[in-house]
C-alpha cells in the first residue's frame, strides 16, 4: 500500500517538474528573444491609450456610468492583453509540432496533461505582464479605485483566468491543425468573444441582436467582475457571475484541449 | 554590344517576371489552401462593423459628427482597410515559414532572382486583397450601406485598400527576415489592429481631444480614410481619389525598399 502511495507521489512530483520546466523554458524563450514580448506588452497599451483616446467622447453621453474613461476601458484593455498573452504558449507549441520537438515531447515516458498544464502555467505568468503594465499607466492617467486594493487581487485573477481559458483554446487549434498560422483562428474567437460584450459601452447602449449576446456572453460577466471595483464599491451580485463563468470557461476549453491532446498522441 | 545588353536586361525582366508571378501563384495557393485560417480576416471586420453599428448609434448624435444616416456607412471604408491589412501579414509570415523550414535556403541556391522572392509573395497578397475587398462591399451594399460617389469610388476604395496590403506586406517582410520567426510575423496583427484605432477610422478626429487627436492627424491610416469616407458620403472628389491612392502607393514603396535593403544585407551577411 505505501509503495501505491510512493509511485503516486513520484507521479505527481514528476508532473510537477514537468509543468515547472515547461513554464520556465517559456520564460527563457521570453529573455532570450524579447522581440516576442514587445507585441503582448504594447498591444494592450496601445488598446487602452487608442480606445480611451478614441472614443473619450462617449462619456458625454448620459448614461455611460462614468466620466472617467479609464474607469471604464482599462479592465477591457487588461483583459484583451491577458488573452493574447495566453496564446504566446499555443503559438510556442505550434512552433515546436512544426519543427518535430513536440513529437520527440510525445515519446517520452509519462502522461502528456503535464505537457499542457506547463504550457497554460506559462500562459497565465506571462498574462501578468501586460496588466500589470496597463494597470501602471491607466493609474497615471487618471485611473481610479473605490473599491480598494482587493479590486487588483480580482483583476489579476480574471487576467490570468483568461489567459489560461485562451491558452487552452489555442492549444485545441494548434493540435488540431498543427501549424502557428492556425493561430490565426484563436485570435479570431478572442476578439469576437471581447467585442461581443460590454467592453466599450454599458450594455444600455447596445441595440438589437448585439444587446441579446452581450448578456449571455460569459466575458460580460467576467467585465464586471474585474470593472467594479473602479466604479463603486465590490458588490458580491457582480462578483460571483464571473467567477462561474471563468470557471465554466475553464471546464470547457479544458476539455476541448485534453481531447485533442488525446488525437494527437494516437 | 549595347543591343546585347539592352536583350539581356530585358530578357532578365522578363525571368524575373516569371518568376515573380509564379511566386505569386505559390502565394494565392498557399492563402486558397488555408482557407480555414483566412475566412476569419474577412469575416472579422465585418463583425467589427456590425458590432459598431449597434454600438455607437448613439454616438452619430453627438456635436461634431458627420452626417450620416448609419454608423454602417460611416464605418465601410475602416472596415475595407482592416480587412484586407489583416491578410496582408501573410506575404511575411509565409516567408518566415520557408526561412524556417528551409525552403528559403532551396530558393536561394537556385537561379532566382532576389526580388522576385519578396515581390511574388507581395503580388499574391494583393490580388487576394482585391478580391477580398470586393467581397466585403458586396456584403456592405447588402446590408444598405450607399456610396454617394457611385460604383468608381466604391472600386477606388477597394484598390486604395489592395494598395495598403503591398505596404504592411513589405514591413512584414521585413520582420521575417530580420527574425525569421513565424509568430514575431504574426505579432504584427494585433500591430496593425491598433494602428487602424490611432486614425479616425472608427470615430471623427473632432470628436477626439489632447495628444490622441494630434496623432490620429497625423497617422497615414487617417490620410487614407477620411478621403476614402468623403467618398463614401459626400460624392466623387478628383482630390480625394488622388489623396486616397498616393498615400498607400508611396507606402508600399518604402517598405518594399526597406524590405530589398534587409534582404540584401542579409544574404549579405550570411
Amino acid at each position: 500500500m505505501s509503495s501505491v502511495v510512493s509511485v503516486r507521489s513520484r507521479g505527481l512530483s514528476q508532473a510537477g517538474g514537468i509543468i515547472a520546466v515547461i513554464c520556465r523554458r517559456g520564460m527563457r524563450k521570453i529573455r532570450t528573444r524579447p522581440a516576442l514580448i514587445v507585441p503582448v506588452l504594447f498591444m494592450p497599451l496601445f488598446f487602452v491609450i487608442s480606445f480611451t483616446g478614441a472614443f473619450s467622447s462617449l462619456t458625454r453621453i448620459r448614461g455611460y456610468g462614468t466620466d472617467n474613461i479609464f474607469n471604464w476601458l482599462a479592465v477591457y484593455a487588461v483583459l484583451t492583453g491577458s488573452v493574447f498573452a495566453g496564446m504566446g504558449g499555443p503559438n510556442a507549441t505550434a512552433e515546436d509540432i512544426e519543427n518535430g520537438f513536440f513529437d520527440r515531447l510525445l515519446l517520452a515516458p509519462g502522461s502528456r496533461i503535464p505537457v499542457l498544464l506547463g504550457t497554460v502555467a506559462f500562459s497565465a505568468i506571462r498574462s501578468t505582464i501586460p496588466t500589470t503594465a496597463v494597470l501602471l499607466l491607466s493609474f497615471a492617467n487618471g485611473l481610479s479605485m473605490p473599491g480598494g486594493p482587493v479590486t487588483l487581487l480580482i483583476v489579476y485573477l480574471a487576467t490570468s483566468s483568461m489567459a489560461s481559458v485562451f491558452c487552452l483554446i489555442g492549444l485545441s487549434v494548434v493540435y488540431k491543425f498543427r501549424t502557428v498560422r492556425s493561430m490565426f483562428l484563436t485570435q479570431a474567437v478572442a476578439f469576437t468573444a471581447m467585442f461581443l460584450s460590454t467592453g466599450q459601452v454599458p450594455i444600455g447602449f447596445l441595440d438589437g441582436w448585439l444587446h441579446e449576446v452581450a448578456r449571455i456572453n460569459p466575458v460580460t460577466n467576467v467585465l464586471r467582475l474585474g470593472r467594479q471595483g473602479f466604479l463603486g464599491d465590490l458588490q458580491w451580485s457582480l462578483t460571483w457571475p464571473g467567477l462561474v463563468a471563468l470557471a465554466a470557461m475553464l471546464i470547457v476549453s479544458g476539455g476541448l484541449a485534453l481531447r485533442q491532446l488525446d488525437r494527437l498522441s494516437e | 554590344m549595347k543591343k546585347l545588353l539592352d536583350r539581356a536586361g530585358v530578357k532578365g525582366l522578363r525571368i524575373a517576371g516569371v518568376q515573380s508571378l509564379a511566386l505569386a501563384g505559390r502565394a494565392m495557393n498557399a492563402e486558397w489552401r488555408q482557407k480555414g485560417t483566412v475566412l476569419p480576416g474577412l469575416l472579422f471586420p465585418l463583425l467589427l462593423a456590425a458590432v459598431y453599428t449597434n454600438q455607437f448609434e448613439r454616438a452619430t448624435h453627438l456635436p461634431g459628427f458627420p452626417m450620416v444616416d448609419s454608423f454602417l456607412d460611416f464605418v465601410l471604408p475602416a472596415t475595407l482597410v482592416q480587412a484586407v491589412s489583416f491578410g496582408a501579414a501573410a506575404a511575411g509570415s509565409e516567408l518566415a515559414r520557408d526561412i524556417e523550414n528551409g525552403f528559403f535556403d532551396r530558393l536561394r541556391a537556385s537561379p532566382c532572382a532576389r526580388i522576385p522572392l519578396l515581390l511574388g509573395r507581395l503580388i499574391g497578397a494583393l490580388v487576394v486583397a482585391i478580391i477580398k475587398g470586393a467581397m466585403i462591399l458586396a456584403v456592405f451594399f447588402a446590408c444598405g450601406a450607399e456610396v454617394a460617389g457611385g460604383i468608381v469610388a466604391a472600386s477606388v476604395v477597394v484598390i486604395s485598400a489592395a494598395l495598403l496590403v503591398l505596404g504592411i506586406g513589405g514591413l512584414a517582410q521585413v520582420l521575417a527576415i530580420r527574425t525569421g520567426s513565424q509568430e514575431a510575423v504574426a505579432a504584427t496583427f494585433p500591430l496593425i489592429f491598433t494602428s487602424v484605432f490611432l486614425s479616425s477610422a472608427f470615430f471623427p478626429t473632432s470628436l477626439m481631444s489632447g495628444w490622441f487627436r494630434e496623432v490620429a492627424e497625423i497617422n497615414p491610416i487617417t490620410w487614407i480614410v477620411d478621403p476614402l469616407r468623403r467618398l463614401v458620403l459626400e460624392g466623387w472628389s478628383t482630390t480625394d481619389v488622388l489623396q486616397a491612392l498616393v498615400v498607400p502607393a508611396s507606402i508600399s514603396v518604402v517598405t518594399m525598399l526597406i524590405a530589398v535593403s534587409t534582404l540584401r544585407s542579409k544574404l549579405g551577411s550570411s
